[in-house]
């Protein structure tokens, strides 16, 4: 028996009102309805999916990859086709897949959890989701017409730069950089103005859900990182087709002062990736152990703890170029420091899952999944802050064995715990269980096969970035593994989108409420209607949903003839004002069309930008341009 | 118990591979040694630590928890009081823990960094310039006075048991110098300067690799590192300093000739030629080396006939030019390049 | 219903104009934003001075520094008009949003134009050196944020002035200034690295 929170109309009255909230929050028709959405869901959604097939492309170039290295002196792929796939790889799992996914399951949850309608701003919100994608379409389209980049996912210059990599592909590569940071900033700025302002009433700071807290420091990191990679980007651009000289060696320009501003970005970016993942987890234990996860307090100052630290171990990436002995302890002490605060939260979910009662669901696999091989990730990570050891595996497959560790065991497999858990609540049918497991072990033996061996690649000498290597160095027997480990893993794939694809149409009918979870969006219909919930909910505790019916309450009084929502003050919760939402309307995608032309015509011609500049004003004018009516009724 | 077997596996694996060439686990320097005891030390702490984190996690599937009491969570959801508090300790003590061993970790981490680096300050080092090009490895020897006196390229010899001073810079991208037997790598950055110390203790053909990607053939731009006793490294470097000697036999002169008129030049030099030119390696004493195209291939007349004739079909993409050598001429050619030693 | 209790918001407002709407946290964000860029940029230009031997690099001139320290009394006096605005909108005092809009907008403009004058007197452009090259990332940025600032003021007095306008428009007038502030706060530090940088940190003749 599902528990449900609807409000059955008992009275003409309250009928109406829901008739009205419907038809307030209608989705408009057609396609050009279709592009107007501003609903979170919506959009949340489009960024899940657009990431996912992001998702599968990088799959493809990293088959491709292991189809070359799979055997010594392979000529599957030449040098150049070699050089392209790895950098196309890279740059797609980076900025067209992790970042936008957790960023599409902040958009859909964050609302939903905080027991609001929609984002603080739905029409930015069309808008960073259009510029995503116009991202995904410019790189593409290099791809696709022999101008891939391939001077590596972080490009250093000079290699990257005018002499050494003349034509258009690292230009395309560094301004797509440019559309998906425009798009990142979009999302972090309207989830903090949410989960600041628009939280329910009675959700203290003390009782906001730990994967909002997670969004929220991850959208802090986005605010200060991305400006960086904007600039490393800008110069590298700038140097390549407007003749600066910021980082070109020549008239003063400085190599190493790339590295810098781009790993400054570099390393909080694994954590914007990272630390969304951590939300999932928590969420997922707390169902399926049935109690909330142990020690509030200490999870939410390590989130927030790793997102500070977070900033200060970027050197730890340039430790082979030279730098002075101080500035390398100061990097090793902090790059092994930030490992408390991921250490108490493992520490932590580990006494949650102990005193819980266990339901062993698909997605809480994949949450034991997620502690071994992140563990094992985040060990090998030690290894790496040590100056003198990651001078012997700086750049080696050891390095690519840690990262694919700590990314797809500390942020995929809980984003697919993560599906498990809420494919319920967005579609209304479970996914099939056994599937699941069938799912996370192909998954899992996959991913050790191949990634395992690369620790021992790495100290053998193997080195990144090689698209072959000689039969006598001894690597073929473990690449052979990996190669076989990755065709499993792309097995796995295909049965997680088989059992999407199976479950969508005869998956078992959810209801609101399939896992007897505790936190708000499961009180809403699954899927949540466009407003989310007939009569927002009041927060009574940090796991709303377990509390007894006498304590919980509802807020009535919005209107329900116009989009509306509350506001509340940031440290309480307490009601402060009503807040009027701004309908569908296709003034986003027209200025995100404006602004692409700007970027991806500045690409070819410096003038454009002027351009788009202007376009781009139109656009903003048309966006913002007053709609009656222009006073609100109270 | 499965990972576990295989984690030992793995550890086997890796000692086994004691006597495999670039291996970072097979140290036969000082430094190189220093930082695989710091692995092995790393290595033992590590497992220990990812061991004991997975048998509580696996612990946690089972039904009958030790010590604490089964609370009635279907309907409360709330553990009690004593639970909490008992986790708290629990918790708290672990990351103290953790801390500590991070502490470990740090100190060692440190230490052993301090130790590796306390070889510059040796008075008889031998200096040797290193500079990075695509895809190739120019070296430089110079002597006390930093005057230079010895030009070769993609293989260095050493004496054992004396530091050597690797100042490395490039002229074109960023590369970086890494034979992993000997020590760590250090970048070769253009516009700037780095220095690295390294020492071989024994005698051995060392195998090293550029280790940050530099371009289209950043996966065959290797060197050698070879190792010798001091009596046998000076002989090696006086017969070095030479200049090539124009060669008596018919057929070597011819194979000079067609050296000096073709567009080789441009590149090569030759010390004792007219050849001077340094935009590609030094081939004054070609014939003693044991690798051509910066290791790709060994050195035999075979392999060189197939360079000179083709090199872009042995390394797509590199900066060496395909001249046309006549079928008579490229034999004699050979020869000659062959008997520089 | 099945909750027992509820909480009626129908008396507030529907909207406030004030620092309390999530429309002033955007700007916020924004403003922190740029100033992580500016930030940067400034970290790029000690980072690059303390490598060079020679500064400024050989060939450029000190940049003038009459027009721009000239220039800082419009700027400042642009201030004031903008908060007098945020607080006409907060009381909808339509007459004092047109003065203050109007005073705001004039003063930026003459900066503006006292700005591209400047520009033409520098001898170095972004292609000379890494020192041109970073001058001109502050002045493209500062003044491509500046631009757009402006464009929006523009707008928004054309809106109040053609009585175009609702809460939500003046809630628009009020937090622009978060912007606004910042936009002259931050060209003070970029000011003094840009103009009297060189001549504090130059190399000793």
């Amino acid at each position: 028996m599902n528990r449900s929170d609807h409000v059955t109309p008992t009275t003409g009255g309250e009928a109406r009102e829901l008739r009205l909230l419907e038809q307030a929050w209608r989705h408009p028709r057609g396609i050009f309805g279709w592009l107007s959405y501003t609903t979170h869901q919506a959009i949340g959604l489009r960024y899940i999916v657009t990431a996912f097939i992001f998702l599968l492309v990088g799959g493809i170039e990293a088959l491709l990859m292991r189809i070359q290295l799979a055997v010594p002196n392979n000529t599957f792929l030449s040098p150049d086709r070699y050089n392209e796939i790895f950098t196309t790889h890279g740059t797609t799992m980076m900025f067209l897949f992790a970042v936008p996914v957790m960023e599409g399951m902040g958009i859909y949850l964050v609302p939903l959890m905080l027991g609001t309608r929609n984002v603080a701003f739905p029409r930015l919100n069309a808008f960073g989701y259009w510029m995503y994608l116009c991202g995904c379409i410019f790189l593409y389209w290099g791809v696709f017409t022999n101008a891939a980049p391939d001077a590596g996912w972080f490009a250093y210059p000079p290699l990257a730069g005018p002499q050494f990599d003349p034509g258009k592909r690292v230009d395309f590569w560094a301004q797509m950089i440019t559309f998906t940071e425009v798009s990142a900033m979009c999302v972090a700025a309207e989830l903090i103005a949410t989960i600041f302002k628009m939280r329910a009433p009675g959700m203290t700071l003390n009782r906001i859900p730990l994967f909002c807290w997670s969004m929220l420091v991850q959208s802090f990191m986005v605010i200060f990182a991305m400006p960086s990679i904007m600039i490393a980007s800008s110069f590298l651009l700038s140097d390549r087709t407007l003749g600066t000289h910021y980082v070109n060696p020549a008239e003063g320009g400085d190599p190493l002062l790339y590295q810098h501003v781009f790993w400054f970005f570099g390393h909080p970016e694994v954590y914007i990736i990272f630390i969304p993942a951590l939300g999932f987890v928590s969420h997922i234990i707390s169902a399926h152990s049935r109690r909330a996860v142990f020690g509030y307090p200490a999870m939410v100052l390590s989130v927030v703890a790793t997102g500070f630290i977070g900033f200060g171990l970027w050197v730890h990436h340039m430790f082979a170029t030279g730098l002075p002995q101080i500035g390398e302890a100061y990097f090793t002490a902090s790059s092994m420091m930030i490992a408390i605060a991921s250490g108490a939260q493992i520490f932590c979910w580990i006494a949650t899952l102990w005193t819980g009662r266990l339901r062993m669901t698909t997605a809480l696999h994949f949450v034991f999944g997620f502690i071994a091989i992140f563990v094992f990730g985040g060990l090998s990570g030690l290894v790496l802050a040590s100056v003198p050891l990651d001078l012997q595996v700086h750049d080696t497959y050891f390095v690519v064995a840690h990262f694919h560790y700590v990314l797809i065991g500390g942020a995929l497999f809980p984003l697919f715990g993560a599906f498990y858990h809420w494919f319920p609540k967005m579609t209304g049918r479970l996914l099939n269980e056994a599937l699941g497991k069938l799912n996370f072990w192909v998954l899992f033996i996959g991913f050790n096969l191949t990634f395992f061996p690369m620790h021992i690649l790495g100290l053998k000498g193997m080195t990144r970035r090689i698209y072959t290597y000689p039969p006598e160095m001894g690597w073929g027997a473990a690449n052979h593994l990996a190669t076989i480990g990755a065709a499993i893993i792309a097995l796995g794939g295909l049965l997680f989108i088989a059992n999407v694809l199976l479950s969508r149409r005869r998956g078992q009918i959810a209801g609101d409420d399939p896992w007897d979870a505790d936190t708000l969006e499961w009180a809403a219909s699954s899927p949540p209607a466009n407003y989310n919930f007939e009569y927002l909910p009041v927060a009574s505790s940090r796991s709303p949903l377990w509390d007894p019916p006498e304590e919980r309450a509802i807020v009535t009084g919005l209107r329900n003839d116009r989009r509306e929502a509350l506001v509340t003050t940031l440290m309480d919760a307490e009601p402060h004002h009503r807040y009027v939402l701004p309908g569908p309307t296709i003034w986003p995608l027209i200025t995100a069309i404006a602004v692409t032309v700007g970027f991806a015509g500045s690409v070819f011609n410096g003038w454009y930008i002027f351009w788009g500049a202007g376009l781009t004003g139109i656009g903003l004018i048309g966006w913002f341009w007053p709609r009656r009516p222009l006073e609100l009724k109270p | 118990m499965s990972r576990v077997a295989f984690l030992v596996l793995c550890a086997c694996a890796l000692t086994s591979c004691a006597g495999h060439q670039q291996s970072a686990v097979d140290p036969a320097g000082v430094q190189a040694d220093r930082i695989a005891h710091l692995w092995w030390f790393f290595f033992c702490v590590l497992i220990a630590i990812f061991l004991a984190v997975m048998a509580f996690t696996l612990w946690t599937l089972t039904r009958r928890h030790r010590g604490i009491e089964q609370e009635p969570l279907e309907s409360k959801h709330k553990p009690s009081e004593a639970t909490e508090s008992r986790l708290t300790r629990t918790v708290s003590g672990l990351v103290i823990a953790t801390v500590l061993v991070l502490l470990v970790l740090l100190v060692s981490s440190i230490t052993t960094g301090k130790n590796i680096s306390e070889l510059r300050d040796k008075q008889h080092g031998l200096i040797i310039e290193t500079t990075g090009n695509q895809w190739w490895w120019q070296f430089r020897y110079l002597n006390d006075d930093s005057n230079e006196i010895l030009i070769t390229a993609n293989e260095i010899h050493i004496p054992v048991g004396r530091p050597v001073m690797i100042r490395g810079m490039s002229q074109d991208v960023i590369h970086s110098f890494w034979v992993p037997n000997l020590h760590g790598k250090r970048d070769l950055i253009p516009s700037r300067i780095t220095e690295e110390w390294i020492e071989a203790d024994h005698p051995g053909a060392y195998r090293g690799q550029c280790a940050e990607y530099c371009g289209l053939q950043h996966a065959h731009m290797v060197f050698w590192v070879i190792a010798e006793p001091p009596e046998k490294f000076k002989h090696w470097f006086d017969s070095q300093l030479q200049p090539a000697a124009t060669p008596t036999d018919p057929d070597k002169l011819r194979g000079q000739q067609v050296f000096l008129k073709n567009a080789c030049v441009f590149c090569h030099a030759i010390r004792g030629t007219t050849a001077a030119a340094q935009n590609g390696p030094d081939l004054t004493h070609f014939g003693s080396r044991r690798t051509i195209a910066a290791g790709t291939l060994p050195n035999t007349p075979g392999n060189l006939g197939g360079w000179i004739v083709d090199p872009q079909n042995v390394k797509p993409g590199n900066h060496m030019a395909t001249i046309a050598v006549n079928s008579e001429d490229l034999q004699p050619l050979i020869d000659y390049l062959e008997s520089l030693k | 219903m099945t909750a027992a209790k509820t909480l009626d918001v129908a008396q507030l407002p529907p909207y406030d104009v004030s620092s309390q709407s999530p429309l002033w946290w955007g700007q916020v964000c924004l403003a922190i934003i740029e100033g992580t860029m500016f930030s940067i940029l400034l970290a790029c230009y000690f980072y690059v001075r303390l490598r060079m031997d020679v500064w400024p690099p050989p060939g450029d001139q000190f940049p003038h520094l009459l027009i721009p320290t000239l220039g800082l009394i419009p700027l400042l006096l642009s201030v004031p008009p903008a908060y007098y605005a945020s607080q006409a909108a907060k009381k909808n005092d339509r007459g004092g949003m047109i003065r203050n809009l109007a005073l705001n907008l004039l003063f930026g403009l003459i900066y503006f134009v006292l700005r591209v004058v400047e520009w033409h007197s520098l001898n170095f452009n972004w292609k000379a050196d890494i020192q041109g090259s970073l001058v001109w990332a502050f002045l493209g940025l500062h003044t491509f944020d500046y631009v757009g600032d402006l464009g929006f003021t523009l707008v928004l007095l054309v809106l109040v002035l053609t009585g175009r306008y609702g809460e939500k428009q003046r809630l628009g007038v009020h937090v622009d200034t978060v912007v606004w502030y910042f936009l002259v706060a931050v060209w003070i530090p970029i000011y003094i690295v840009i103009y009297w940088g060189p001549r504090l940190v130059e190399t000793p003749r």
